[in-house]
């Protein structure tokens, strides 16, 4: 009965405060450009209207095209339930949970690239090459990332592996992380979600035919997972285990709010890279993780 | 303690290098080589003293100025009056540049654990490293056509050799350095000439137009 | 109790190939029954206790018949016999007399005979009869691609295959001869560990071995005939044929003792092969050739595995051993099916439209709904995705590497790369399975020949939806099937067999549970709630273009363009281009082709330059015979100056 609370608790967390995260960065895009900017729940504005709305299916979209959007969060959402939560430990853990956590995001984007692909436009076609092309070098990153973790703690289950150590390995751990957050949620400089050329964009042009609730499950879908990077990036940097738990709370909220600013602040100072150095920004967030990875096999063995 | 401070600096360093190998704009090139100068200047004073010596400060001081002001200076200045600012097409891409650097660095310290070092060194990163500001510049003279670029490899190569001498700080006179310090100025002052007169001469400063120039 | 079973599997192949010519349906039946037979003797071997041993009183070349069927074997026979029956079936309909009178009834006789040297193979224990019955399924299989033997590139694919196989052969026989000449007898014991003195031989089994799995420079037969064979023989070569390559690599490197270097080579070619082999799958345009350059990619996944093994075996530290041995093992039968599926969906698409480039297709989902989910479940599988088998096998051999790196012994410096290659690799095969199952069916499409495709029939659907059972099954309940891995690795290795079910596999078991009803619900739950809130149809947006055309939309090479960019160095692509000119171009072209890089840029031109050198010295022999004896004269003197120069003391 306890574990069943505990789910829907932890599943009311994700489900509810995801939508913050975009409203937060937008706002503090606004305030950088002087701006007032949409309020900061604009997008639980959007997905309730989003929710009650029709849905216009391309002629070509077989079933698939509403089914994608569906596993993808239900993918997504898996993945946050695994992800520890600070203090409140969580849910499910067993031994290589991390694995699985990984590979559920590359099935939801699989899901999202097949259903971008059912509408048979071009468009659509040429971000969901992007998004999985670049996948591959973020994929390595998060591997080499993860295993850092691994290595400093010994451990490959999540709730044990996300207690760093403080140091020169943890700086480089966050700007690798960091740098794959960006990559992996489609934000500048990796993909501008603003824009308004659809030639340059990756994510936003996946998703442009659909509509009403699916656009909604996809819009949800994406704002969880940029909580979920936010979350693993601060527990994988800051000793949150060595505080006591209503401190470890505050810290992992104060660091999510930190990381969700830091975003806005990169969008509004950087502008989005030249597609041809993608690769050379996500090969170093790769370094930037092999590097910490270095340094805690070095700082283990001492 | 100075030791960690020092490490933290050879560290940001080995960051510079691989920054050096990244970018394809000069100006941050540029950057990271002058950067790297004052980094490099700065090491010698942390090093572990029994006594105060002028000559160390000296150089310490010549040092940054030099590397960090007066040689990135000049190629500005070049780079300028050349009127470029990109390198366009390297003969080794960025990313494969940058994952060699990388492999350079991690090879540097394995390599460096196995040489029979001095004891008050063997903690240090002083030696993987020089070894890998060597090896960067190396893949900087080798993989880029522009002279501006493949002078900074050969500023990044001599950082590598200076790196090499703070081990001897204690036993050798710092006249060494200094000379070392002066050939590169000297060098930088010719290159700039030379520099100057292929712009003039091709109205380019791709080196690989030099090679019509073999017979 | 397997005997018999084992016998009626004999007996109803061997009929099947005497009445395979002319009694069809008699003889679907027969291999049916003889491979459920087999299929059940291999489960009673892997759920039971004691091997099955047979030493008979017959000899064959003065050698005493010798059967054994244990662990390891039985695990690569239950996946010949689920594949093996689902392929006769398949091909009754995919290959019917109707349409090919000549080809059909040869097919069955070759698939009867391909089966049976394969279970042959898998469970005689003597040396010269390993080397027969190898040599025989080296040609049934070579008869079988070759069904379709009035195609130009399907004999040259044959012919390749051939050749590439009896390189194999040849450092088989070295590796058999050597063996018995050191052990005295061609008979295969069983585990000779302790005779330190034949660990060398280890590089002869994975030469030989190597090349039958298609390890990644060895791989160069593979991708040709698995594309021009008829799709039922790519099934089952891709699905168990390259596995006798893994098998004797297992079994050997089981019984013989192992040189240091072993664990590290065969991780290092695992690696190669698993990232290189999915870097060429992603850029071809042939669907099956995609296909055929995945294998190379799982055949490197278990290699990592059985590599990570090896390095255990030698640095004792069996734990993390045990699970990437675990993890490939699984993937022999995750692949195997799998891929089986995925050869036979390319199969249904090939039948119904004619076309094996994913550019002139498209749409298909259409009109065949049932071939378009079945390879929509087997890409999810193959992109080792949650909750399908191949995500539980590569989360196996990923927790073996994860827990080598953390023991940072010497083996972590193995585990760390391969482990980061892995991800790599597993999320090209992600981008390669979505740009094949995208381009194939999704969208408009792009031909005519596209536009009236057919859906299958019942013969060809059943094997597909057997072999999607099993994949399903063994993502979301992966501890019925641990037993029988665990039998295996006991084969493998003594002492490695006592594992319990390991936790973790029983809770990845039910969030996989979990996550599949959860998908399958939200899925339900969209669908409602859109067509609740009012579904319209209406033309694809677009940006709001008007007049979208098919040949419009991205194709495989474009969509593959970034990576294969990454890994020109390889892929050497020969474009041909030519631009649009002009205000109103004209015309305007784009091809691209990416060749077998190892063949045709490395053995192909090596070749050439030594037929070059042998015409050369070949005019030597131009039949006069004043000159000959010129010869042997200029001999004798050539071999006078030598002794007299290095004879002297």
């Amino acid at each position: 009965m306890n574990l069943i609370l505990a789910v829907i608790l932890r599943l009311a967390v994700w489900l509810l405060l995801a939508p913050l995260l975009p409203g937060i960065i937008n706002k503090v895009k606004a305030w950088v450009a002087g701006r007032r900017g949409p309020p900061v729940l604009q997008l639980y504005y959007d997905l309730a209207k989003l929710w009650r709305k029709g849905v216009v299916l391309s002629t070509l979209a077989s079933p698939g095209f509403i089914a994608g959007p569906a596993v993808a969060w239900v993918a997504l959402l898996g993945a946050a339930m695994l992800m520890p939560l600070g203090p409140g430990g969580t849910a499910l853990s067993f031994r290589g949970d991390v694995l699985l956590l990984i590979y559920l995001l590359a099935l939801a984007r699989f899901c999202t690239a097949w259903a971008a692909m059912e509408t048979g436009s071009a468009f659509e076609g040429m971000g969901a090459a992007r998004e999985v092309s670049y996948a591959v070098l973020a994929e390595a990153a998060i591997v080499t990332a993860v295993l850092s973790l691994s290595v400093q703690t010994g451990s490959v289950s999540l709730v044990t592996m996300l207690s760093p150590s403080a140091g020169a390995g943890a700086v480089l751990l966050a700007a690798g992380l960091f740098t794959v957050l960006l990559a992996e949620n489609c934000r500048v400089p990796f993909d501008d979600p603003n824009t308004h050329l659809e030639l340059t964009m990756i994510h936003e042009v996946m998703v442009l035919d659909h509509s009403g609730p699916p656009l909604a499950a996809i819009l949800h879908g994406a704002s969880v997972k940029l909580l979920l990077f936010a979350v693993l990036l601060i527990q994988a940097v800051l000793p949150l285990g060595a505080l006591s738990a209503p401190a470890a709370a505050g810290a992992l909220v104060a660091g999510v709010l930190a990381v969700t600013v830091g975003v806005g602040l990169v969008e509004s100072w950087l502008a989005r890279l030249a597609f041809r150095r993608v690769p050379l920004l996500l090969t170093t967030a790769f370094l930037l993780c092999l590097f910490a990875l270095l340094v805690a096999w070095k700082g283990g063995a001492k | 303690m100075s030791g960690g401070t020092l490490n933290l600096f050879i560290g940001l360093a080995m960051g510079l290098n691989l920054l050096a190998l990244g970018s394809s704009r000069l100006p941050s090139l540029i950057r990271a080589v002058s950067l790297q100068g004052v980094l490099l200047g700065v090491m010698p004073l942390l090093l572990e003293h029994d006594t105060f010596d002028w000559r160390v400060v000296l150089v310490a001081l010549a040092t940054m100025v030099g590397k960090g002001l007066v040689i990135p200076g000049l190629l500005r200045r070049a780079m300028r009056a050349a009127n470029v600012e990109r390198e366009m097409a390297p003969f080794i891409s960025y990313v494969p540049s940058l994952l060699l650097g990388a492999g350079g660095t991690i090879a540097a310290v394995a390599l460096a654990r196995g040489l029979p070092l001095l004891p008050e060194h063997a903690g240090t990163l002083l030696v993987p490293g020089a070894i890998a500001s060597m090896l960067t510049g190396f893949i900087l003279l080798i993989g880029r056509a522009k002279a501006i670029s493949q002078v900074c490899g050969y500023l990044i190569l001599e950082n590598g050799i200076y790196l090499f001498g703070l081990l001897l700080i204690h036993s050798t006179p710092l006249l060494v350095e200094s000379g070392i310090l002066l050939d590169v100025t000297v060098g930088v002052f010719v290159i700039g000439i030379i520099v100057d007169r292929i712009q003039r001469a091709f109205d380019s400063l791709d080196t690989r137009k030099l090679t019509t120039l073999r017979e | 109790m397997p005997g018999p079973l084992l016998l009626f599997a004999f007996a109803a192949l061997v009929t099947g190939i005497v009445v395979g010519v002319r009694m069809s349906r008699l003889w679907l039946a027969l291999t049916v029954a003889g491979t459920t037979a087999g299929f059940g003797a291999a489960l009673m071997v892997l759920l039971g206790a004691a091997d099955w041993e047979w030493r008979s009183g017959f000899s064959l070349g003065d050698e005493l018949v010798h059967l054994r069927l244990d662990g390891v074997s039985a695990l690569f026979l239950a996946l010949l016999c689920v594949v093996g029956g689902a392929g006769a079936v398949y091909a009754r309909e995919y290959w019917p007399e109707k349409h090919y009178p000549a080809s059909a009834p040869r097919g069955r006789v070759w698939w009867s005979a391909l089966v049976l040297s394969m279970g042959l193979v898998l469970t005689v224990s003597n040396g010269l009869h390993f080397l027969i019955v190898w040599e025989l399924f080296a040609i049934c299989a070579f008869f079988l691609i070759t069904l379709d033997r009035q195609r130009r590139e399907v004999r040259a694919a044959g012919w390749l295959y051939l050749a590439a196989s009896h390189a194999g052969t040849m450092a088989l026989f070295a590796f058999f001869s050597l063996l018995a000449a050191r052990t005295g007898s061609w008979d295969l014991p069983g585990p000779m560990r302790e005779r330190a003195d034949l660990s060398s031989l280890f590089w002869l089994v994975l030469a030989g071995f190597g090349v039958k799995a298609g390890v990644f420079p060895l791989h160069i037969w593979l991708p040709s005939a698995h594309a021009n064979a008829p799709s039922h023989v790519s099934a089952i070569m891709s699905g168990v044929a390259i596995k006798m390559g893994i098998y004797g690599i297992v079994r050997f490197s089981g019984w013989l003792p192992v040189p240091a270097a072993a664990g590290w080579v065969v991780i290092g070619l695992g690696a190669t092969s698993a990232l290189l082999g999915i870097a060429f799958a992603f850029a071809q345009n042939d669907f099956k050739r995609l296909l055929a350059y995945c294998s190379v990619e799982n055949i490197g996944i278990i290699l990592v595995g059985l590599g990570a093994a090896l390095l255990a075996l030698t640095h004792g530290d069996a734990v993390w051993g045990r699970l990437a041995l675990a993890g490939a093992l699984l993937h022999v039968w995750s692949h195997g099916a799998f891929k089986a599926l995925l050869f036979f969906g390319a199969g249904s698409v090939l039948h119904a439209t004619g076309t094996r480039e994913m550019s002139r297709l498209g749409g298909l989902w259409r009109t065949m709904p049932w071939t378009a989910g079945l390879f929509a479940l087997g890409s999810l599988a193959v992109s080792g995705l949650p909750p399908l088998n191949g995500f539980v096998s590569e989360w196996l051999v990923y927790l073996g590497l994860f827990d080598a790196v953390t023991s940072k012994g010497p083996s972590a410096w193995a585990a760390l790369p391969a482990a980061i290659m892995l991800a790599m690799a597993g999320a090209m095969a992600m981008a390669s399975f979505a740009k094949a199952s995208a381009m194939i069916f999704l969208g408009a499409p792009r031909t005519q020949a596209a536009a009236h495709a057919h859906e299958c029939g019942m013969g060809m659907r059943a094997p597909m939806l057997m072999l999607a059972g099993v994949c399903v099954g063994i993502g979301l309940a992966p501890i019925l099937f641990w037993p029988a891995i665990r039998r295996a690795a006991g084969s493998w290795c003594p002492g490695w067999g006592a594992e319990e079910t390991p936790a973790p596999l029983v809770a990845l078991g039910s969030v996989h549970v979990a996550l599949a009803v959860l998908i399958l619900a939200a899925a339900a739950w969209l669908w409602r709630k859109a067509h609740t809130n009012g579904l319209r149809r209406g033309m694809t947006w677009d940006c709001g273009y008007a007049t979208p055309y098919a040949r419009m939309q991205y194709v495989s090479a474009s969509f593959a363009g970034i990576v294969s960019g990454w890994f020109r160095w390889i892929l050497q692509p020969e474009r041909k281009i030519r631009r649009p000119r002009g205000h109103f171009p004209e015309e305007a072209l784009r091809l691209e082709r990416v060749p077998e890089t190892v063949l045709e840029r490395i053995i192909g031109p090596v070749s050439a330059a030594i037929m070059r050198v042998s015409t050369t010295v070949r005019q030597l022999q131009h039949g006069r015979l004043q000159f000959y004896i010129l010869y042997v004269v200029a001999g004798l003197i050539a071999l006078g100056v030598l002794v007299l120069l290095g004879g002297a003391p």
